[in-house]
């Protein structure tokens, strides 16, 4: 069993009334591809916001690499490798795609005092982004402003943004959606890609229950704030909860 | 007719290759193309010559572009860069002015350095509410700072000599050149531009740009991108003021003297125009931008005084309406500046005579 990377320990987090998370708990080891499903409002971007520390759960705790969370900045998340993505596009627009992925692989390759610019390390950014977008098949759009790119392409200069980063754990939410089934092909290729090449442990909330089914080693099933399931993706389809959330009482 | 669209294509493509970069490496540079590196001493030392060529009143107005230049593109860093709005500028410029105004004869250019570090280290204090607070109501937090040292500049009497200022002794010298003559003073400011627009070029292009870039466009997004937000805006800020001192420094020597009217609101708004009709995003235009905002008076009352003496005050009214004519056409129909104007005739150029 390889080790747990990330584990969530009894989280709740509710808005006034609104109860977003109630006792979520799992844990995702080195290597997985962790999936998260549910319907619409089931808390699976809370559960997100929650992991890379833009809120802050009113109980429980989130352990990674043995290591608690609690009160870490988002930034300081980011640097310890737990990246993330973004459901609606969290692009720098007006910077070109190089630059977008440059700043992600200041984080793998190590930065500079930003005052006093250094042209080696500088080189070095520059290789290590070229060799992402290189991956990602993104190096002819490498000056063109991210903004101006086709929604399919930003969707992909974020996940490159983020792999530059070279993060232990990378939290997607929702890459796929929006995109054509060409597309979601393709990045779900460069994501496996990823897994394997750099080991790159992924948790990805997504929609398309065929894609996390066929993907995924690990599945946790939410909803209004529970988790109904969680394990295999094989049982997902036999639970009865489950079906029950996604297809009412009655089926 | 074969064989000169042959020589055409064929000199074409030898432009071309000449402009292909190798590697990584080159692409990084500040002028990446022997054209560009060509072009870029051309007008480095085109600067050095300048007051060589020309009278005392042309190189007043030079040395006027060269603080614009500097101040704006202070202000660029800021605005441009960071997407932080400020109104302060001009404050920035008077403290370094007027910090740099106690040091002056052989100290001139150390004093010229304290404006800036003065400057830098209140325009940290002035980046601590963008902390917060953004967009609109960023740029009246600044608003208030600007009137704020404007109340300063004209109460303070023992640092800053009241709304009557301070005037600098007029036989002043620096290393044996006459502090009065605006040929020195040109030097002095190139002294301090030069390798404060390199600087501003490579930073916009590497970590403190990027960092800079992405808390503008999101910065959501940039934090959970590993960028330092509290260090990016306040680095922006202090970097803003420094050149504001710094330009303001320069301007003190070439007036030679300090007076509160020249750092008030007005002013402010100015450094701003620089930034939005240059065109933000570039170095280039800031000087674009001080040439434009700077000569154009200057034109508009050249004409004006070739229709004779007598009209001279009657087009000084219009004067300030055409120029604000100007700017508006400039912001409806090149909206990225006069940068964007110039990449535009490039590009026709480049291609010429064979568009396609």
């Amino acid at each position: 069993m390889a080790r747990v990377l990330l584990e969530a320990q009894d989280l709740h987090l509710s808005f006034r009334g609104v109860k977003a998370l109630v006792g979520v708990r799992f844990s995702v080891s080195e290597g997985d591809l962790f999936a998260v499903i549910g319907p619409n409002g089931a808390g699976k971007t809370s559960l997100l916001n929650v992991l890379s520390g833009l809120y802050r759960p009113q109980q429980g705790r989130v352990v990674f690499l043995g290591e608690d969370l609690a009160g870490q900045s988002p930034q300081a998340r980011v640097r310890k490798g737990l990246g993330r993505t973004f459901q609606n596009l969290e692009l720098f627009r007006g910077m070109t795609v190089l630059d977008n992925v440059k700043l992600g692989a200041e984080l793998a390759v190590g930065g500079y005092t930003d005052l006093a610019p250094k042209a080696v390390q500088e080189w070095k950014i520059r290789r290590h982004a070229e060799e992402v977008l290189d991956y990602l098949h993104l190096s002819p759009y490498r000056h063109a402003p991210a903004g101006a790119l086709p929604y399919g392409l930003q969707k992909r200069v974020e996940v490159a943004r983020a792999l530059a980063g070279r993060p232990k754990l990378l939290l997607l939410d929702e890459p796929m959606a929006g995109l054509s089934l060409e597309e979601k092909q393709d990045l779900a290729r460069f994501l496996l890609d990823a897994r394997r090449e750099w080991g790159v442990t992924l948790v990805l909330v997504e929609h398309d229950l065929k894609a996390v089914l066929e993907l995924s080693t690990g599945v946790l099933v939410m909803s209004y704030g529970e988790v109904l399931y969680q394990g295999a993706p094989a049982g997902v389809r036999e639970n009865p909860r489950v079906a029950e959330a996604y297809l009412g009482r009655s089926a | 007719m074969y064989r000169l669209s042959q020589s055409l294509t064929d000199a074409f493509s030898r432009r071309f290759s000449r402009t292909v970069r190798e590697d990584y490496r080159q692409d990084e540079a500040y002028a990446s193309t022997p054209q560009g590196r060509f072009w870029l001493a051309v007008a480095i030392v085109g600067l050095l010559l300048l007051p060589l060529l020309l009278p005392q009143y042309p190189m007043f107005v030079a040395t006027q572009i060269l603080v614009a230049a500097l101040a704006g593109l202070g202000l660029h860093l800021l605005v441009g860069g960071a997407g932080q709005i400020s109104l302060g500028q001009a404050a920035f410029v008077g403290i370094g002015a007027y910090t740099s105004s106690h040091l002056s004869g052989d100290l001139a250019p150390l004093g010229i350095l304290a404006g800036g570090l003065v400057a830098a280290l209140i325009g940290v204090v002035l980046g601590i509410p963008s902390l917060r607070i953004k967009g609109a109501y960023l740029a009246i937090a600044t608003l208030a700072f600007q009137f704020l040292a404007d109340y300063i500049f004209k109460r303070w009497t023992d640092f800053t000599g009241g709304v009557a200022g301070r005037k600098l002794p007029a036989e002043g010298t620096m290393l044996g050149l006459s502090l009065a003559d605006d040929r020195v003073i040109f030097y002095l400011g190139l002294f301090f531009a030069i390798p404060m627009f390199f600087y501003a070029k490579r930073l916009l292009s590497t970590r403190a740009g990027r960092a800079w870039f992405a808390v503008r466009d999101n910065d959501l997004s940039a934090q959970l991108s590993g960028v330092d937000l509290v260090r990016s805006k306040l680095t922006a800020f202090a970097l803003s003021a420094f050149y504001g001192g710094i330009a303001g420094g320069i301007l003190m020597h070439l007036i030679g003297a300090v007076t509160p009217e020249n750092f008030v609101l007005s002013f402010s708004i100015q450094y701003l125009a620089i930034v939005i009709v240059g065109g933000a995003g570039t170095v280039l235009g800031a000087v674009l931008g001080a040439f434009f905002i700077v000569l154009i008076p200057e034109v508009l009352s050249v004409i004006a005084g070739a229709f004779g003496p007598q009209y001279v005050a009657q087009l000084s009214a219009w004067r300030s309406v055409a120029f604000g004519v100007l700017i508006l056409l400039f912001l409806i129909l090149e909206p990225r500046g006069l940068v964007g104007l110039w990449g535009r005739i490039r590009d026709y150029f480049r291609t010429w005579p064979l568009p396609y």
